[in-house]
């Protein structure tokens, strides 16, 4: 590389895994206490950033995160793993779910500032799997997505994306460049102590986004799943659901 | 107007599930009279077999191994001014995946990802899982042009016709721009263990940690031909080999048997569960998605279930 990396990586923060969600009035709602943790994609593509600032090869990490006030835990979280700099964009919850207002949120915020730009293959919320994509067009940056491998050349980053089960894509990207980073890449560290206390005293910067650009809005409404095949659920007390299924099993000569 | 199919390659060839997606834009077809044009992204996967379809066909002269998704989504945003398309379909792989989207800024177009079905009504809406798959989102595709990515295994192949005397249009590229050098790696897949297994355990998140996977070894214990297999996760977070990987970018299983413990249900695992003649599922929580493609349902703590299931089996057998 001739000069250092300035990277930029973008976290979404998510209701976890266990959150339930309901609709009231058309619009989901998550219970009151919804635990909110990093889209664990984007831990992976902050991993990816920080591994890079162990090498040397980086002038700074910064992170940005586009939603309501909850997220800055997110971008705390990110500064305790090791990120220079936290942004925050302010905007609401629904406006935080539209790929086009993040991305164009983002672009701006990002113009030509950076060399790499990081983003997860999805968010575990939202699954629209295109919000990088947007930034690289926007940009109008070379991209890769889904990567499970990367290999930092001269001035070129060599990448592996994945396909399917059996096969892989391997090529070159020049930077400026925007990489959406799929699991299985690394492992995420956990804080050093040290940088926790760093990051307890760090201001988060908060950016007022430009609305005013016009936005292809898609109309739409939830409704519960429609449950493709009649699930037959097995009620009961515990033990007379054991029993029940172990009848199935039988009666389908599993058992 | 028009609409226009994005052929998938899978193996360096047109993936066949690419007569899924003609399925889904004959229904948006018939609905608004539009004529269906489908592209083949590059030239020496198979797309001359098209030659004499019913519908007109485009191939981008470029091989697979030129791959770049910019050159790409120049040239087909041409064919989309050509045909004047107002509906742009692929399909929901990491393949075109990678480029689709990035078509929505150049047409300045809405695009909506990961759609299961399409319901016509006065409009056209289509409905894709959110919120990690737990509600269902009903886009109406009120305005054009739009980007739908259609989700594999949702809608039934159509078949193709045949017609005579059609030419394939070749879209050129200049040499210039096909110079990025791209190579494909192929992964052996040795372990055949879920190829043969009659019931299989799929392990979840809610597994909790790697020793916790012990419980359903002896869950398969209780079953002749068995097998443990697991969730991207369970195999991100270094439980299980990524051999065991159930999903898109996993296997995909045809045991007589799959009994999903503590997966939530992602459409990226469902892909791989299909081929399963039952699938049970046991998840704590009642409106996880993996109950809409399950058989039967348990709402049960797997800690719980799974230890009085056993101890049932091996009393009664
Ligand atoms: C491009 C791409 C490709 C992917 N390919 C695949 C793939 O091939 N295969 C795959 O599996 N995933 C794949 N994924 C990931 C996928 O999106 C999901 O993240 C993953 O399938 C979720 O795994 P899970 O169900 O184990 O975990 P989670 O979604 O976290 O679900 C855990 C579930 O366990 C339940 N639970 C927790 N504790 C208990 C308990 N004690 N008792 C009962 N239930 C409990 C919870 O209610 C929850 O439903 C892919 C993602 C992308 C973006
Ligand atoms: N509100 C947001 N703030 C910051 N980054 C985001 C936001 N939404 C999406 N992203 C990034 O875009 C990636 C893909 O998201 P999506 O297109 O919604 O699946 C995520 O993994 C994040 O890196």
């Amino acid at each position: 590389m001739q000069h250092k990396l300035k990277v930029l990586v973008c976290i979404k923060q998510v209701p976890d895994s266990n959150a339930v969600v309901r609709i009231k009035d058309g619009i989901p709602e998550y219970d009151d206490n919804t635990v909110y943790v990093i889209n664990r994609y984007d831990e992976y593509a902050l991993e990816e950033a920080l591994q890079l600032k162990d090498r040397n090869v980086t002038s700074h990490i910064h992170t940005i995160s586009v939603g309501p006030e909850r997220v800055q835990k997110a971008l705390r979280r990110s500064l305790e793993m090791g990120a220079d700099e936290a942004f925050h964009v302010h905007i609401d919850e629904v406006a935080a779910n539209n790929p086009l207002i993040v991305a164009q949120t983002i672009t701006q915020f990002a113009h030509n500032s950076y060399d790499i730009i990081f983003t997860g293959v999805m968010s575990e919320d939202a699954m629209n799997q295109y919000t990088g994509q947007l930034i690289a067009a926007m940009l109008q940056y070379n991209y890769a997505t889904g990567v499970t491998e990367l290999l930092l050349n001269n001035d070129t980053i060599t990448i592996t994306r994945e396909l399917d089960a059996r096969e892989s894509m391997q090529y070159e990207l020049r930077i400026p460049c925007v990489i959406s980073i799929q699991s299985s890449i690394n492992k995420p560290r956990y804080p050093a102590l040290s940088n926790v206390l760093r990051a307890r005293k760090q201001e988060i910067n908060i950016i007022k986004p430009d609305m005013t650009i016009p936005i292809i809005q898609t109309h739409c409404y939830f409704t519960m799943p429609q449950r493709i095949t009649q699930c037959h659920f097995i009620e009961g007390s515990m033990s007379q659901k054991v029993s029940k299924l172990y009848t199935i099993l039988h009666k389908n000569a599993i058992l | 107007m028009s609409i226009l199919v994005i052929a998938d390659v899978k193996n360096r060839t047109v993936n066949p599930a690419t007569c899924e997606l003609i399925a889904a834009a004959k229904k948006i077809a018939e609905f608004k009279n539009l004529p269906i044009y489908l592209l083949i992204p590059f030239k020496n996967i198979g797309g001359d077999s098209y030659r004499s379809s019913e519908l007109e066909t485009y191939i981008v002269d470029l091989t697979v191994e030129q791959y770049n998704p910019c050159i790409l989504v120049t040239h087909i945003s041409g064919v989309i001014n050509e045909i004047q398309a107002t509906y742009i379909l692929g399909l929901h792989t990491p393949f075109t995946m990678d480029y689709l989207p990035s078509l929505s800024v150049t047409k300045n177009a809405q695009c909506i990802t990961q759609i299961q079905y399409i319901d016509i009504d006065e409009y056209i809406t289509v409905i894709r899982g959110s919120h990690a798959g737990k509600i269902d989102q009903h886009c109406i595709l009120n305005t054009t042009p739009a980007i739908l990515s259609i989700l594999p295994g949702s809608f039934e192949p159509y078949t193709i016709n045949n017609v005579k005397n059609r030419e394939i249009k070749t879209i050129p590229i200049p040499e210039e721009e096909k110079s990025v050098n791209c190579r494909f790696i192929t992964k052996d897949m040795q372990d055949t263990s879920l190829d043969e297994a009659e019931v299989i355990i799929g392990a979840g998140k809610g597994i909790g940690s790697k020793e916790n996977i012990s419980l359903l070894y002896e869950l398969a214990k209780v079953f002749p031909h068995s097998a443990v297999a697991g969730s991207r996760i369970v195999c991100d977070y270094g439980w299980l080999p990524y051999s065991k990987q159930i999903g898109i970018t996993g296997k995909s299983i045809s045991s007589k048997v799959y009994i999903a413990c503590a997966i939530s249900g992602s459409s990226q695992h469902v892909a791989g569960i299909k081929g399963a003649k039952t699938i049970i599922a046991i998840n704590k929580d009642p409106y996880a998605p993996i109950f809409n493609v399950s058989h039967y349902g348990v709402v049960a703590d797997i800690f719980e279930f799974i230890p009085q299931f056993i101890n049932f089996v091996n009393e009664n057998d």
